[in-house]
């Protein structure tokens, strides 16, 4: 790895006196997660620290695997059902309650749902398991919008119609900062991290987001729309999802190392991707879908006060615990239907529900499994990067902290701070998020190596990482929990967003209904509402239910 | 004098041993003695009474341990060993039990008293002792010159080191262990040269470990940490804490007090009366009817101190976060005596809470509000100065209610000055700016905000020493240096403020050292 200069804050003295953590840090700083067995976060001082691998049901998702199911003991009627709780399946409840539609039932395998945009808590804070910011919606995510204004968000009009949000969850300052050879810098940004002699290639980058910005297709759309799905098709753009943002970086001769940092960056904080597994089209998205300022709205769980809105609003139509083991079409006289065998893991049993419409917010990697006479051409296509996520609870915040603390010198995201929006002036104790994806060019490789690791070889190498750049980390957490995702986002490489595998994948199946950020291509949460609200309009208009678009 | 003890090489160095040990020890009395009398001057001020104390008291222990000299007639050689360890020791923690007792004890006085008496009685056994060892080897009148001229070309070494470079470079602690030490090492000399007469190990032993003791105790860290944190403080530090929130420092030099937080000036005692009748006076006469009065910071107790003295006010709500502040300027003699016992008044409840909290929690309203956070240096204070939290204050106002806040430097930070300004104005209330000048902190700004428009009065509480009638008009008054910038309000998500604020005192200091650099 050409970006980790030796002793970056280490010199040799230090290593030799041999704090512990340090000479780890050193092995692991620019690989938190190397394949050679034995180098994994050896010498780190776990022994004050308490925690474990927490979250995904593993063993009951497995069962459908090894076929160990009971036969359906009953059978019920239910009018509509939503398969899946992540953001998409929580949306798509959302639309229906919202247009009258009231008599369904949302089943998650999880004993809690939320999916990417889960939530944790403890006696300090609570604090994300994923997703832990909400961008305020362009004009175009008009399904966002009304989310936020329902939650009571929106607290006023500027003079020009624009929204005011609530200043208690707009992300306070200081927002972000990364750590580089000479010190901590505020922003991450390309214009804040490059410096006066790459000025020609900062400003050639930013006009380039410029021009895809304002771009529009001849067909009048925007070239990089949010929702993705509103994207013009246009030629000239597409022609860029051919290929990888390295390949494209390199064609246009931009070689500065921090602007090649920054986008790499960009792409695994959003896609879980690496420069040169993400698509171009995907990276010029992410730049050039959004203005130039965007605020986030962020809250001590992430993304998990939204799924608590949810919750609240869907009430006891939510199930936890349920394995969905069968999905089958059926003909019930004139009218078409669907069976869901459906394990409840508390009770060991199988129950069968006859529903008249499904909406199937699962991964798309699943739902071949459980379809009977579902086949989706190219779903080898859909591939997904693995993430660790950790949460450290400390009881003495580090220094200066920001809300997003990145490391340059690591292949993690850094972490951020769950306290950092509490309006209380001094407090210590706090719940870092530690995010590290895993960018590997074959993700079910490093998927497998990441569940072989004991939570003693996770704690050591995120530690160790930390120790970048807080060397005395570990003397800091009182606890670490990690939690592997191993399929945590859906990973745009080249020709995945324009293909046909994916183009296929938004068919309805009879009267199964589609809705995932999976087929969004990106793993958002914009997408995946969209795709939740749009699947719950459609089985309306199926229903003739009238009801006003949200889209 | 017997010839058969007495020969004489070995005579010699016992001799010049004992004279050596004179002077050791009138120099380490004296700097035991002044070491008291510049501890009690640096921690309780008026530095002529204290000395005049201790001198007197110390004196008049060593006369009390001459007179009870007469009572010690065997081994005159191991007793006189014996008090130079315990001298060593006592005197040599002196600085420290000082120290200490006046940060943890209510009863400092006693225990320097004490502490002063038992040194002097110690050391005006010595030198009685001395001279009844050494009588069998001198002739009297010779004796008594030598003694008596090595005790007092002692006293002077000490008179001279003290100021001229114990003080200064040694520091108080280090120097009282160094001087302990001495005597120890005095005494252990002693020891080995009387050792065949006087076969005691051990009292060698005793000797030894005290010294160990006190050469430990030169090298400790918290001396060292205390000494490098005077270093960053220009005047004596007499009282020093850490609570979770902050470090707390108090200063003394001469008549003057000064508390800083986190290396912050908060007031000096000379001027801190300027800074907080402007703060509270202004208001409380322009408040119709100041009977629930709220204060937000200010732990110290001064702004409370002044609202007291409006016999309209029945009632303040204190609410500092750190309750090592509040219940040192409650408890502790000399802070409290900075605001006359406010703390103490039946008319004030203390909380100990984070503001932003407290407010959340309450329902109760205020005639008077006064904001006396520090200044919005770090981001977690500046959160106390964005339209949020005087969103969430303008709900603890009763109608009519008027609010005082501190609002930085008009002159040294000008954008921050009018932008806490425009931040109160931009969440709907009227607000009057005003200033006055406070010597140690420069030209100080300040803002009235009410939701009705605001009438001046010239009404002030009795008993100010800076407000008067004639006086108010000027605080309104904006020289063309301090005339409102064009500034956005402070909200959370930007903390603007936080960056006017360093950016205006940068630029204050780089101008300042231009113009007195070389």
């Amino acid at each position: 790895m050409s970006r980790c200069p030796p002793g970056r804050g280490l010199d040799r003295r230090q290593l030799l006196l041999g704090a512990p953590g340090l000479a780890a840090a050193w092995t692991l700083g620019c690989a938190p997660y190397p394949r050679a067995p034995g180098s994994f976060g050896e010498g780190v001082d776990l022994s004050a620290i308490s925690g474990g691998i927490v979250g995904a049901s593993l063993e009951l998702g497995h069962r459908l695997r090894t076929g160990d199911l009971p036969e359906p003991s009953s059978v019920r009627e239910v009018p509509l059902l939503i398969l899946g709780g992540g953001i998409a399946g929580l949306s798509a409840g959302w639309k229906l309650l919202n247009s009258g539609v009231g008599d369904f039932e949302l089943l998650e395998l999880e004993d809690t749902v939320g999916g990417n945009s889960r939530w944790g808590e403890n006696e300090v804070s609570r604090f994300p398991w994923g997703a832990h910011y909400l961008p305020l919606p362009t004009p175009e995510c008009t399904a966002v919008h009304e989310l936020l204004a329902e939650m009571d968000l929106i607290v006023g009009e500027h003079p020009d119609g624009t929204p005011i949000y609530d200043p208690r969850h707009l992300c306070h300052a200081p927002h972000e900062r990364v750590l580089l050879d000479d010190g901590w810098r505020d922003g991450i940004s390309a214009r804040d991290l490059m410096s006066s002699t790459e000025a020609a290639e900062l400003a050639a980058f930013e006009r380039q987001v410029a021009i895809y910005r304002s771009w529009r297709g001849a067909d009048g759309r925007p070239g990089f729309a949010l929702p993705a799905a509103l994207s013009s098709p246009d030629p000239e753009l597409l022609e860029l999802d051919s290929l990888s943002l390295r390949q494209d970086l390199d064609r246009r001769g931009w070689r500065s190392e921090r602007l090649r940092w920054y986008l790499d960056y960009c792409c695994r904080d959003d896609y879980g991707c690496s420069l040169e597994t993400t698509s171009a089209w995907a990276g010029w998205h992410y730049f050039c879908s959004r203005p130039e300022e965007v605020e986030y709205l962020t809250w001590p769980e992430g993304n998990g006060r939204v799924v608590q809105h949810f919750e609240a609003r869907l009430g006891d139509r939510v199930r936890t615990g349920q394995l969905i083991t069968r999905i089958t079409p059926t003909a019930d006289g004139s009218q078409a239907g669907v069976a869901v065998d459906v394990l409840d893991a508390g009770r060991e049993t199988v129950e069968r529900l006859h529903a008249r419409h499904v909406i199937c917010a699962l991964p798309r990697f699943v739902v071949p499994y459980l379809i009977a006479g579902y086949e989706l051409a190219g779903v080898e296509r859909f591939t997904y990067s693995p993430w660790v996520v950790a949460n450290l609870t400390v009881r003495r915040l580090p220094e200066g902290v920001a809300w997003d603390n990145v490391i340059y010198h690591s292949r993690s995201l850094g972490y951020v701070v769950a306290t950092h929006q509490n309006l209380e002036i001094a407090r210590q104790r706090s719940v870092l998020t530690y995010y590290l994806p895993l960018t590997d060019t074959d993700p079910s490789a490093a998927r497998q190596s990441m569940l072989e690791r004991s939570w003693e070889e996770w704690a050591s190498a995120i530690l160790a990482d930390l120790a970048l750049a807080h060397p005395d980390i570990h003397s800091r957490v009182d606890h670490l929990d990690v939690m592997l995702w191993g399929h945590a986002m859906i990973r745009p490489v080249p020709g995945f967003f324009w293909s046909e595998a994916r183009r296929l994948a938004a068919e309805p199946f009879g009267a199964i209904h589609f809705a995932h950020s999976d087929m969004s291509g990106l793993s958002l949460f914009e997408e995946a509402q969209y795709q939740g609200v749009k699947a719950a309009e459609a089985v309306m208009s199926e229903l003739g239910h009238a009801y006003r678009s949200s889209l | 004098m017997s010839a058969s003890t007495y020969s004489p090489v070995d005579g010699r160095s016992k001799t010049l041993a004992l004279l050596v040990s004179v002077f050791t020890i009138a120099t380490c009395g004296l700097v035991y003695e002044l070491l008291a009398g510049t501890i009690a001057s640096y921690l309780l001020g008026d530095s002529v009474t204290q000395f005049s104390i201790i001198i007197g008291l110390y004196l008049s222990a060593m006369g009390l341990g001459s007179y009870l000299s007469r009572y010690f007639q065997r081994e005159l050689v191991v007793r006189f060993i014996q008090i130079e360890i315990l001298v060593g020791l006592i005197g040599g923690v002196s600085s420290p039990v000082f120290f200490f007792a006046f940060a943890e004890l209510q009863a400092f006085r006693l225990v320097l008293f004490s502490w002063v008496l038992i040194t002097g009685v110690l050391v005006g056994l010595e030198i009685p002792l001395l001279i009844r060892i050494l009588k069998e080897r001198f002739p009297l009148d010779d004796l008594i010159s030598r003694v008596l001229s090595l005790d007092y070309v002692g006293a002077l070494a000490a008179s001279l080191l003290f100021p001229l470079w114990l003080v200064p470079r040694v520091g108080l602690m280090r120097t009282s262990f160094i001087f302990g030490a001495l005597n120890v090492a005095v005494a252990i000399w002693t020891c080995h040269i009387f050792y065949r007469e006087h076969r005691r190990p051990s009292l060698l032993v005793q000797a030894y470990l005290a010294l160990g003791l006190l050469v430990a105790g030169i090298f400790t860290s918290a001396e060292l940490a205390s000494f490098s944190e005077r270093r960053l403080y220009k005047e004596p530090i007499i009282f020093s804490q850490s609570s979770p929130y902050q470090r707390v420092v108090l200063t003394r030099s001469d008549e003057e007090v000064r508390l800083y937080l986190n290396g912050e000036l908060q007031f000096s005692s000379l001027d801190e009366y300027r800074y907080h009748e402007a703060l509270v006076h202004p208001g409380l006469a322009a408040a119709p009817s100041p009977r629930r009065c709220l204060v937000l910071g200010g732990g110290d107790g001064l702004a409370v101190r002044e609202l007291l003295k409006d016999d309209r006010v029945e009632s303040i709500t204190l609410v500092d976060l750190d309750p090592l502040v509040t219940q040192s300027f409650r408890d502790h003699a000399t802070l409290a005596l900075l605001n006359d016992h406010a703390l103490r008044s039946p008319r004030v409840t203390v909380h100990n809470a984070d503001a932003f909290v407290w407010l959340q929690d309450q329902e109760q309203p205020f005639d008077f509000i006064v904001v006396d956070f520090p200044d919005p240096l770090s981001y977690s204070v500046g959160k106390l100065y964005t339209r949020t939290f005087y969103r969430r204050l303008i709900r603890h106002l009763a109608p009519g209610g008027l609010i005082a806040i501190q609002s930085t430097s008009p002159l040294v930070s000008r954008r921050s000055f009018w932008c806490i300004v425009e931040t109160l104005r931009s969440v709907g209330l009227e607000v009057t700016p005003y200033h006055a000048p406070v010597p140690t902190f420069g030209e100080w700004g300040y803002t009235l905000a009410s939701r009705e428009p605001i009438q001046i009065s010239d009404r002030l509480a009795p008993g100010l020493r800076f407000l008067a009638p004639e006086v108010l008009p000027s605080l309104f008054a904006f020289p063309a240096d301090m005339q409102p910038v064009a500034v956005e309000p402070n909200q959370l998500n930007n903390q603007i403020l936080v960056r006017y604020y360093e950016q205006g005192w940068r630029q204050y200091t780089q101008r300042h050292s231009q113009r007195s650099g070389p």
